[in-house]
């Protein structure tokens, strides 16, 4: 098990919750990793998360090119308002939008 | 005037010493916590471009950084040992499918500066290149 990402599975849906505070150079390969294995609903989880930069957003990206090549759907959620506003800046919330955590439960 | 100096070696590990620093500085120099989330990540940018791009992830070279605190400015630069860049790309990056599809999935660290700070230059020469970065308290602005 990865001590950077845990899967949470049900139905069709997969959390994968971030556990690193620094999604950077240093953690980018395994968060990349987790790419491999998405779900039609695949969710970031961004809770434990303090620190995004360019390295870890093309990490990120990974997940929107694989979820763009499957026709899966890519959310994020809990995602800080800094965050928001950097992924705003590059664009990035076109591809994965916020997901409020209550709306999963309709999943669950 | 207030300044504390860091040096690192070019192993990106190190970038977060001098983001945690950047951190404590900012706060220190009464910035917000915006201003300072912002910082952090105009400097870590900046110190990976210069381990990445400037030396070239050669580990005997060291990155330097200094942070200077005058009133409601603070100036940081960061200073490779490499042989100096031709040209610095900031125009805005953003995420489009023309990029995803052809998988070009980098390349926003100088635009993120440029729209983080309130000015930047950039002095390269074959010695190396220093990337200077000022911000200005919000409160203090007009």
């Amino acid at each position: 098990m990865s001590d950077i990402i845990r899967r949470e599975e049900f139905g069709d849906v997969v959390v994968l919750h971030i556990l690193t505070t620094s999604v950077d150079a240093i953690s980018a390969a395994a968060i990349a990793a987790e790419c491999q294995e998405m779900r039609p609903i695949t969710v970031l989880d961004f809770s434990e998360v303090s620190f995004i930069n360019s390295a870890g957003i093309s990490a990120l990206l990974k997940f929107v090119v694989s979820a763009r090549k499957s026709g899966y759907q890519l959310f994020a959620m809990n995602v800080t308002p800094h965050h928001q506003k950097i992924f705003k800046m590059v664009e990035m919330s076109r591809y994965m939008p916020t997901i409020d955590e209550r709306d999963l439960a309709a999943y669950r | 005037m207030q300044r504390v100096e860091l040096r690192i070696p070019s192993i990106p590990i190190f970038e977060r010493v001098v983001r945690a620093s950047a951190a404590e500085v900012g706060s220190a120099a009464g910035f917000s916590p915006e201003q300072v989330e912002d910082l952090k990540l105009a400097v870590s940018e900046a110190v990976n471009n210069a381990i990445d791009h400037g030396n070239r992830g050669d580990v005997a070279k060291l990155v330097a950084v200094t942070f200077e605190i005058d009133g409601e400015k603070l100036e940081i630069r960061v200073s490779d040992q490499g042989g100096g860049i031709e040209r610095i790309d900031v125009s805005r990056r953003v995420v489009d499918d023309a990029t995803l599809d052809a998988g070009y999935l980098r390349g926003f660290g100088m635009y993120l500066i440029s729209a983080l700070v309130d000015d930047y230059e950039v002095d390269s020469s074959q010695q190396g290149t220093v990337l200077t970065l000022r911000l200005y308290r919000k409160d203090r602005q007009q």
